[in-house]
């Protein structure tokens, strides 16, 4: 058999049941209470969401032009100068690349 | 053969946690602290993000798997870390007797310790608050931009910020005290033993009150 290579351990009873269940229910509670609080941070915000989507929905209705492709000063500008959408010039202009510094912006 | 007493201070299962720990944090804070002050180029700096990003999910599912399978270690670490007595405020008086023996080459009396110093207590205290409120704002920022109301991304940013600073200049601290302790570094790293009479000279209460002796 093989020789043990130490001659102390921790005692298994450093903690009473009474205080393992108290410290790990706190630390239970407190991780569940960012994740209360941003779930409810969001639920609030999806309510303003919602309501911008109906207002932007009421938009469309009323609107003339209801598409993008529809609209006459993107059309002229692609007419006139981009050639088509994903052309060499559009692509170079209008798309973004990799990492975006927002400090330089 | 050596005489000389042994006890086990770190378990398997808390030597991998910490393998991992260090595999994972060491590149965090690196890619971390290239992402704050962002010297390269765009291209550049989007590869340090994919490298913090995968040890990011190295740790979460390191934390997360001791959490689960080791919660009384868990519970223990907690206590020990968060419990304040006098001789803690009188160990932070002299720090730990640290800056008399490095600078003075002196011997100042430091009041007895447990398992860990108060010094390794208040580190413990960051590293479980500061270490939970960088996963959960890491996956936030990364994972879930689009679903965070206007104002939290922003706040999870600064708290990301603030708590990866301390914890990046508190490692620097814990790095270098680790390997001047280098019984407590080999324990960590290679065995997990420590001499019977280091251990009672460095964490006398933890010897005295805490041990068990094995047969």
């Amino acid at each position: 058999m093989k020789k043990q290579s130490y001659s102390y351990v921790e005692s298994p009873f450093l903690l009473s049941r009474r205080e393992f269940v108290t410290i790990g229910g706190i630390i239970i509670a407190l991780l569940a209470l960012p994740a209360v609080w941003i779930r409810s941070a969001i639920a609030k915000r999806n309510e303003y969401v919602r309501a911008r989507i109906q207002g932007l929905y009421k938009d469309d209705v009323q609107s003339k032009v209801r598409v993008s492709h529809g609209n006459e000063a993107v059309a002229k500008m692609y007419k006139e100068f981009a050639k088509h959408p994903l052309s060499e010039i559009s692509e170079e202009l209008f798309h973004t690349h990799h990492y975006i510094n927002r400090r330089t912006m | 053969m050596s005489s000389k007493e042994w006890i086990l201070k770190h378990t398997l299962g808390v030597r991998l946690f910490h393998y991992l720990l260090v595999i994972s944090f060491v590149p965090l804070a690196i890619t971390g602290l290239v992402l704050y002050f962002k010297p390269f180029s765009q291209e550049e700096l989007n590869f340090y993000m994919q490298i913090h990003v995968v040890f990011g999910v190295i740790l979460t599912i390191d934390a997360m798997a001791f959490f689960i399978v080791g919660f009384d270690r868990v519970v223990t670490f907690v206590k020990r870390a968060f419990t304040v007595t006098g001789d803690d405020i009188k160990w932070f008086a002299v720090l730990g007797g640290y800056p008399q023996k490095f600078l003075l080459r002196k011997k100042v009396p430091v009041p007895p310790m447990g398992k860990y110093n108060s010094g390794q207590k208040l580190f413990g205290a960051c590293v479980v608050i500061g270490g939970t409120i960088l996963i959960i704002t890491g996956w936030g920022l990364w994972a879930f931009p689009h679903i965070l109301p206007g104002g939290m991304g922003s706040l999870f940013g600064s708290l990301h910020t603030i708590c990866g600073w301390i914890m990046s200049l508190f490692l620097l601290v814990h790095i270098f005290l680790g390997i001047y302790m280098f019984d407590d570094f080999k324990a960590m790293f290679v065995h997990g033993r420590i001499p019977y009479d280091e251990a009672k000279e460095a964490a006398p209460l933890w010897v005295e009150q805490e041990l068990v002796r094995v047969e």
